[in-house]
Formats: structure tokens, sequence, C-alpha cells
């Protein structure tokens, strides 16, 4: 019997692009932007304002993206330099890979140029953002697909759990790229018909929406004057057989954890609008945080395996902003004016299930 | 209650042996996999000889056991053999196979499969059996699928950070032992050659048409492998409840960033220091202590110097022996940290120091120089394991005798 | 018929400003004297790759060993001239 050992973590700062405007962490989510087309792309800043003109020479759309995340969240928790940054991401930078490849075949593998490999390498991100803040600390990437997010969520928590005193740098991206959508079609993973993104809970077709995004948090293991909340654990799922297997493993986690379900203010879930592999978390609506409110998410940031960052991001702002935008609402109970404690559960096509959950943090005395 | 973390048992298959007693022999024996490719279609294949894996796919799959093997990357093919050799060696039941954790490190996961149906897979009016790789380019792919077919569940995550990669797979299934979240994680990486990553290291002008020469003053680059290893680490109280005796310990680890350079490391290799210097730190281990360091020894001009003077300005008072291993086996990229732990472990077992093929001309910037010759009956107990990528990232393993 | 060095230089500002991607800057503008590398312009050791295989597919050239490009890369006139008296003939 394995037992997991409560390992919290505080967050202090977010830096976020993604298909809806939240760039600016001023907003919170100020308009909500509808997609037509199943294939949701990011809303961008001017990367002029965050990213150096050597950066932006050498740095594609998705890298760019990345980068600038990673500086909006470290000028919102003031830390110049992290003591280490982790990453994740599914299927990594597609559009470099493909140019690459590309000039390959049509080339006959002659005469290539590098910049495409490099900018193509699943830790590219993560090794950038430590050479542009010279953070000579911890590094890694996880590219575990639906879990990849999660995982390097679980890094930060035992890395700080070790060490308190630092700071971690936690981001994750994956880009709608036109390469994983043929591959995500011929897999029927994504919708075969166009659907309004607005519409994928009621539309009850099977499939996906694509999406994309970067987010990035900066966690510590002691809390500190920009901390608004804490990530009070984290736990994965691989193939859950069953609803029962899934309550289970929820109960046995809020148990851990010193929370009931009566606690618990409001269960942001990652529901994907795909009617046959939403049917677990569906039918887990019915048997356990029955009396809870919901709020759904990927209507707003599509499908993709880091999407649980989006989530947190989510949870996270409700909890800073003790506000919970009408869009997200999914169920027709009443929701709580003040906020405190927020479940996430959230699965990537029904294989990769999680669970996270999330505290405001208390006022400290002064 | 931190849990010390033990090894309890290995599998690998690189171009120099389809298992560890295979790899074994060739490692005494000073067998190695460079020469022509014969079985990847690259304009490259006589030009530039890398470490190849005579076995075609099929042969792979028979060895597997997958059937038809219906959409198995080469990579996930090779990783299945050094997991089931792992999973045989450590004696893990089904059960306790089901409850641990499978952490798994690569570069390339399906590329190979990815390019040579490229033009099809994008075609969407084109059906045929190259559909079966429609979604198997991504990294993550290959260790669920392993997962899935051997029955692990307990813990799955994939980990690419280029050459460090495998190695900080065993560093955080490290982790998650002495936290006690796991009692097993198996953990290391899987690589398979293609014309992506061959032409990829080509452009940056770092590979060598010639037998790669670590260390050697006229070394001009690396030569490319392909192979796959996994370690099983196991906590020690699941080590007392299966009555176990472990074949080492994984006493400590670093993992740094060198800040310097996207591709390139510090000449003065800092980043190098601060890896190996952590894992020291992790194990209350003293330089003196060191008997031996598996260097990353890529023989690029880049590294052996960085990593050279890394060694040189931690190991002031004694510089342990040291040599690098990927002569034998050439840069197998993300699979290169378990398959050089592997080959430290065999070096434990055995009491021997691998030597560093043809090394000839010392390099004037270093006062170090590496084991030339195989050298056996050597008392090692605690052995340095360095793995260094793109990116900057530094990470370094601690194995000492249990 | 051959190139001048001039019109090579011409040529070179163009292709560098795609290649390497250098957004802000117009061709006309680039001074061929100035050091591309270190003190001016800044490019580094992954633009200078870039230039072997413009070099390659350009010109024809090929640079064995990538230290021959500090010489030959040292700025645009040093380019045009190492493409003027290594281009093969015509």
């Amino acid at each position: 019997m394995i037992t997991m050992e409560g390992k919290k973590c505080y967050i202090n700062g977010i830096g976020i692009i993604s298909p809806q405007r939240t760039f600016d962490n001023s907003e919170f989510l100020p308009e909500v932007r509808s997609y037509d087309n199943n294939i949701l792309t990011s809303v961008t800043p001017d990367f002029k304002a965050y990213l150096s003109p050597v950066q932006l020479r050498r740095l594609s759309r998705m890298l760019r993206i990345g980068m600038t995340a990673a500086t909006i969240c470290l000028n919102d928790a003031g830390i110049k330099v992290p003591d280490g940054i982790v990453t994740a991401t599914g299927y990594g930078f597609l559009e470099e890979t493909e140019k690459f490849l590309k000039e390959l075949l049509e080339r006959n593998e002659k005469q290539l140029t590098p910049t495409f490999f490099m900018q193509g390498t699943y830790n590219a991100l993560a090794g950038l953002v430590a050479l542009s803040v010279k953070c000579t600390g911890y590094n890694n990437t996880y590219v575990s697909k639906g879990f990849a997010f999660e995982n390097a969520l679980q890094d930060c928590l035992l890395l700080l759990n070790a060490d308190p005193g630092v700071n971690l740098l936690l981001g994750s991206y994956d880009e709608s790229a036109a390469v994983q959508y043929k591959a995500g079609m011929r897999e029927n993973q994504f919708k075969k018909e166009p659907v309004n993104s607005l519409d994928i809970f009621s539309n009850k077709t099977d499939g996906c929406i694509q999406g994309e995004g970067s987010a990035f948090f900066d966690l510590s293991g002691e809390p500190s004057a920009s901390t608004w909340c804490s990530v009070e654990g984290i736990q994965m799922i691989y193939l859950p057989e069953s609803p029962d297997e899934l309550k289970e493993t929820i109960n046995s986690f809020l148990l851990k954890h010193d929370v009931q379900e009566t606690n618990v203010d409001l269960v942001v879930s990652g529901m994907s609008g795909c009617k046959s592999k939403d049917q677990l978390l569906e039918n887990l609506e019915r048997v356990i945080f029955i009396n809870t409110p919901r709020a759904y998410f990927k209507h707003l940031c599509g499908e993709y395996c880091t999407s649980t960052s989006f989530g947190l991001w989510l949870a996270s702002s409700i909890l800073k902003k003790q506000h919970i935008p009408e869009t997200v609402k999914a169920s027709n109970h009443t929701y709580p004016s003040r906020i405190e404690t927020i479940f996430m559960i959230n699965h990537y096509f029904n294989r990769n299930y999680s669970l996270i959950l999330l505290k405001r943090k208390l006022e400290v005395r002064s | 209650m931190s849990q010390r973390v033990f090894i309890t048992g290995f599998g690998i298959i690189t171009s120099v042996g389809n298992n560890t007693a295979e790899n074994f022999q060739s490692l005494v024996k000073g067998r190695c996999g460079y020469g022509e490719l014969s079985i990847l279609d690259t304009i490259h294949r006589t030009n530039l000889p890398s470490c190849e894996i005579k076995l075609h796919d099929d042969e792979l799959k028979k060895l597997t056991g997958v059937g038809d093997g219906r959409g198995y990357t080469r990579t996930t093919l090779l990783g299945l053999i050094a997991l089931q050799e792992a999973i045989s060696s450590a004696g893990l039941t089904n059960k306790e196979v089901h409850s641990s954790g499978l952490l798994s490190a690569t570069t390339t996961g399906g590329i190979r499969e990815f390019e040579r149906h490229f033009y099809d897979l994008l075609d969407l009016s084109k059906e045929g059996p190259f559909a079966q790789f429609a979604d198997t380019a991504n990294p993550g792919e290959h260790c669920e699928r392993m997962a899935d077919k051997v029955g692990i569940k307990g813990y799955i995550a994939t980990i690419s950070t280029a050459c460090s990669s495998s190695a900080n797979a065993i560093i955080q299934g490290a982790q998650l032992i002495s936290n006690n979240l796991l009692d097993v994680a198996i953990c290391g990486g899987s690589e398979a050659l293609s014309k992506f990553t061959i032409n990829g290291f080509n452009s940056l002008m770092i590979v060598d048409a010639e037998h790669c020469r670590p260390f050697d003053n006229t070394r001009m680059g690396l030569n490319l492998g392909e192979g796959a290893a996994y370690i099983v680490l196991e906590s020690e109280a699941s080590l007392s409840r299966r009555s176990k005796t472990p074949i080492a310990e994984l006493k400590g680890y670093g993992n740094a960033n060198d800040a310097f350079h996207q591709t390139a490391s510090s000449p003065e290799g800092t980043g190098a220091l601060h890896a190996m210097k952590q894992a020291l730190d992790s194990a209350n281990v003293s330089p003196l202590d060191i008997d031996y360091i598996n260097a990353h020894g890529t023989a690029t001009e880049n590294n052996d110097l960085s990593e050279g003077n890394g060694i040189q300005s931690l190991f002031t008072e004694k510089v342990p022996y040291f040599s690098s291993t990927k002569p034998y086996t050439g840069h197998t990229l993300a699979a290169a940290g378990s398959i050089e732990a592997v080959y430290c472990l065999l070096g434990l077992q055995h009491q021997m120091i691998w030597p560093n093929l043809n090394f000839q001309h010392q390099m004037p910037e270093l006062s170090i120089t590496p084991v030339r010759k195989l050298m056996e009956n050597v008392r090692l107990k605690h052995i340095l394991s360095n793995s260094f990528g793109f990116g900057g990232n530094t990470s370094s393993l601690l194995l000492a005798s249990a | 018929m051959q190139q001048s060095i001039d019109e090579l230089i011409k040529e070179l500002r163009t292709e560098l400003v795609k290649q390497l991607n250098l957004e802000d800057m117009l061709p006309e503008n680039f001074d061929e004297n100035t050091p591309l590398f270190g003190e001016g312009l800044g490019l580094d050791s992954i633009d200078s790759l870039e230039l072997v295989v413009l070099l390659d597919r350009n010109y024809g050239l090929k640079l064995k060993d990538p230290k021959e490009g500090r010489t030959v890369f040292y700025s645009i006139r040093t380019m045009a001239e190492y493409i003027y008296n290594n281009r093969p003939q015509q």
C-alpha cells in the first residue's frame, strides 16, 4: 500500500497566453472569444513589450508565446531569477519540427539549417528561459501527453517539500498545429463537423476541439507576500476502470488532505465536450460532489495535452478575484460568493485523470 | 521518513548487444557498433556511419511478443526489449509491476515513422497501413504503450531534456521513491535512429564521419547511436519486503543548468561542475571517494573541453579514473543516461572500468587523461555518471555498491 | 557572367536579412563592413551555421570546418570577397 504524504506549495504569480484574453493579470476574462472551426489559437500581446529584438529574431511563434508567458509570470511574482524551471508539453514545437522535416525531405537530406531543428526540441523553452534569466538551478521537461503538466507539478511539489524556501517556475505549452490536427482527425480525436466552441457541452457529439496555450506559475514551499493560494496536493490516475474507482480515489485524496466533500466550494472540471470520452466524468458527477457547484473550462481553451494548466489558472484566479465568470458556470447550483477551497478534476481522452486541490491563502496577520 | 533508493534490476539493448550479457561481452572485448547503416534509409548511410542495432522492426516485434505490433514505433520496440529484461532481472511479480512507475525518456519518439510516411499521413484523403503511425510521433506515446503492454499503472511519466533525458528520468524516479510515493520505479530511455536526428545533428556540424574519439585532441564530433536501457529503482522498505539483494544504491544525483548557450556548454564546464557537485553533496560523499566517472564524453570539441574542465575544477586533489563509453555505442541521445548507468552498474558488479576507446592525443587544455585500456579487479565503490544536453541541461548520477 | 563584389554585397544584404530574420533591418542600411559577430551585429554560432548553409545553397561553396567561418563571415564584404574568389567557374 503506497501512502501518499501531503506535499503542498504556494502560487505567487501566473503568466498565461491562451485562446482567451488572459495575458493581462489585472483582467479576468473581460470578454469571451468563441471559435467556429474547432481550432482555437492564442490571443497574444505585443511581444515587443516582453522580448528583446535578439529573442524576437530567433524565436518561433510558440517560443515567443512561452517566453512571454514566463516573463509575465516572473513579473507577477516579483521574482527575477527562479531557483529552478520545470516545463511540460504534449506535442512540443510542432511547427518547427514540421519545417525541418519538410526541408529534409524536399532537399533529400542536403544543406539543412539548424535553427528549426533546435527550436523543435522539447526542452527548448525551459532552456531558453534559463538562459534569459541565467537560472542555473534544476531544469526539467515532461512530455507525457495527458500527464505532462501534472508530472511537472508533482516534480515541483517534491522539490519544494525538500527545499521550501526556493522559487520554482512551472510552465506548460502546446500548439494548435495543423500537423497535430490532422493526426487527431485520423484518430477521431476531434469533432467531424464544425461546432461553436461555446456549444461543445450542449452539442453532445464525439470529438473535442483543438486548443493551445502556454501557462507559467511561480511556486514556493513557503507563502510570500505575493501568495494568494496553495496547491494542497495532486494525484494522477491512469486508465481508471470505472466511476467507482475514480470515486474511491477522490475520497482517499480528500481524506488525506483533511477535506470533506462539503468543504469544497467549487469543482473545476475538465469536461472536454467529447460525448464518449466524457462518459466517466459525467457518471461521476452523479455520485460525488452532487451538491457542489461546477465550472467547466475547455470551451474557452480547447483540448490539448497540458490543458490542466488552463484549469489551474482558472481555479487560482477564481480564488484570487473571488469571482466566478458566468461563462464557466456549468451547473444549476447556487454559486458561492466566498470561495476558499476548489477541487479540480481533469482528464485527457479518458486516459489520464488528475485531481488537484487548491485553497485560498488565509490573510496573514500583520 | 526519506527512503534510500536501491537498484534491483536492469535491461539494455544497444548496437553492441541485444541484452545485458551481450553488452557486457562487447565492453570487455572492445567491440563497437560503429558502421555503415543498413536498416535506416538515409543518404548518409555510408558517409555518416552510426551505431545501428542490426535488427529490423519485424525482428524486434518477435523479440517483444507484440504480434503484428500495429502502431509500435522502433523507439517503443527497443524500449520494450530493455524494459522486459529489466522487469525479469528484478524478479517483479505482475502485481508489483502493476503498482510500479514507468519513467521513460526519449527525444525522437516516433519521428522515424513520421518522417517515413510524412506526406501520406498529412493527406487526409489517403488511407493505408501507414495510418497506424498517425499519432505515434509524440514522445509520451511510447511510454504509455510500453506501460500498457507490461501492465504498469502506478505512475507514468515521459521526460525529454535532450541528452540528459534518461538521467533525469532516473532522478525523478528516485525522488518519487524517497518521498514514499512509489515503491518501485522503472526508469530509463529509448531512442531509435532517424533521418531527423542524423540531419539535425549534422546541420550543427558536430557529427564525425570517423569513429569518435572522446577527449582526444583531434576529435571532430560525435557518432549517433540507437538503443534503450531501464533500471529498476526500489525503496529500502520494498527491498526488505521482497527479501531482495540490491545490485547497487542510487546514492545521490544532481541536476543543474549551464545557462550559457542553447546548444553549447560553457568552456569552463560550470553546469557540469554544478551537477557533479550536487550529486556528491546529496550523497554526502567527498570527491576523494569517487572511484570512477563515466563521462558524457561525446567527442565534440565543446563538450569534452567543458566536461574536462568541470572535472578538473571539482576534483582538485585527485581526479578519479574516467572514460567515455560512447565509442562503443555511439551517442544514444535520450537513452545515453540510462545506457551508461547500466554500464556503470556492470562495472560495479564486475569491478571493471571500461576504456575510453580511440584516445591517442592529449588535449593541451586539460591535465587529465582518460582510461585507455580495460581495467580489471579495480576496487570500485562510488561511481559518477554524467549526461549533458542541449538547453544547458546537466545531470549527474552517483551510484554506489550496495 | 560572374557577379562583381559589389553585386554580391547587394545580394548578400537582402539574403542575410531574410535568412537571419533581421526583422527591423532594411537591406540598404546594412553596412557591408560592420562586423557580423561579437561587437557589431551580435550574431552567434547558430547564425554562423545558417551562413554556412547559405554559402552552400546559394553559391555552391562548402565550408568543411566551422572555424573557417570566423574569417569568411567577418562582414558582408569579407563574405562577398570569399564568394568572388572561390566561386565555381560558370
